[in-house]
């Protein structure tokens, strides 16, 4: 059942392109949240934290997606790859953690977001793309669980 | 040879019974769950007032910072309300009925309200970790538990799905 096809590949590289940058940018937060390159990656070039509760909420979203998502992600991919169903399950569970953490990005930081990074940044890989990716995953993910794809 | 059928009575009843005790499990997993999303529901409701019930730590009367984390609080509580509360209402649902999408369903709220208390741990980690503990003795080990107790019948529903 569900074996991997042509669009498990391309959910694949996007979320590669979607979610690795992510991981990466908050792996140097991680090791100094102070940095100048963590600042710069994570809130925008130049800025800095509004205040501790900012600061301390990109560190707890960071631990949380290195903890959960990333092995979601790479646990999920290589059973989808494998064509094991549990791997679409996963994939399923990470789609809505992205859905999920997108609306929440959505009330809270929209506005400072689009007025740093303009409407284009934010529709595509700084929130964007993160949503579709997610609704992507559990939209095939959905499909091949119930061999119902082509 | 003769003791097939009745083998076969005793495996079916201890399946039945494995199956009971893991819906029991998922269904109390998500009740527990659901209280959270009636707390996000009032709080988006009259948010000043949930401020004063301890349901919020954010609110929009005070000073910069708190209205930044009711701003954060808010994003979250609407994100509960568009997407694990109707989830969770499916998996109800779902459950009830012994279907596929129930099972599916009450899975991805379980894996959402694992990632929640485990952001939670980490924003308060070295401050007041109260709300994070609270989080994750009402949310994320319930959670946990029903993931494994869906998973254990997992049979069940793919066949029935």
């Amino acid at each position: 059942m569900g074996e991997p096809n042509l669009f498990a590949w391309i959910l694949l590289v996007f979320g590669m392109i979607t979610l690795l940058p992510l991981i990466a940018a908050q792996t140097v937060l991680l090791r100094d949240p102070e940095s100048r390159r963590a600042k710069d990656l994570i809130i925008g070039k130049g800025r800095e934290w509004t205040n501790s509760t900012h600061r301390k909420s990109a560190i707890a979203f960071a631990w949380s997606d290195i903890l959960l998502v990333l092995p979601l992600f790479i646990i999920g991919s290589t059973a989808v790859l494998s064509g094991a169903s549990w791997g679409y399950l996963l994939w399923i569970a990470l789609g809505f953690i992205c859905v999920y953490f997108s609306i929440t990005f959505w009330v809270m930081e929209r506005a400072n977001s689009v007025k740093y990074h303009g409407w284009f940044a934010y529709l595509t890989y700084y929130w964007g793309f993160f949503l579709y990716w997610g609704v992507g995953v559990i939209i095939y993910s959905f499909l091949q669980l119930s061999n119902m794809i082509f | 040879m003769f003791g097939t059928p009745a083998n076969e009575m005793i495996k079916n009843r201890n399946q039945n019974q494995k199956i009971k005790v893991s819906l029991g499990i998922a269904f109390t997993a998500l009740s527990l769950i659901s209280l959270g999303w009636i707390m996000q529901a009032y709080s988006i409701f009259d948010w000043e007032s949930a401020f004063e019930l301890g349901l919020q730590q954010g609110t929009f009367e005070g000073s910069e910072l708190e209205s930044l984390i009711a701003r954060k609080e808010k994003g979250e509580a609407m994100a509960d309300l568009i997407l694990p509360l109707p989830l969770t209402i499916l998996a109800f649902v779902g459950l009830v009925g012994r279907k596929f999408y129930g099972w599916l369903a009450a899975m991805m709220v379980f894996s959402i309200c694992i990632y929640f208390p485990l952001f939670y741990l980490f924003q308060q980690l070295g401050s007041d970790i109260q709300v994070a503990l609270f989080a994750i003795v009402m949310w994320a080990i319930p959670s946990m538990i029903g993931i494994v107790a869906l998973w254990s019948i997992r049979n069940h529903y793919f066949q029935y799905g």
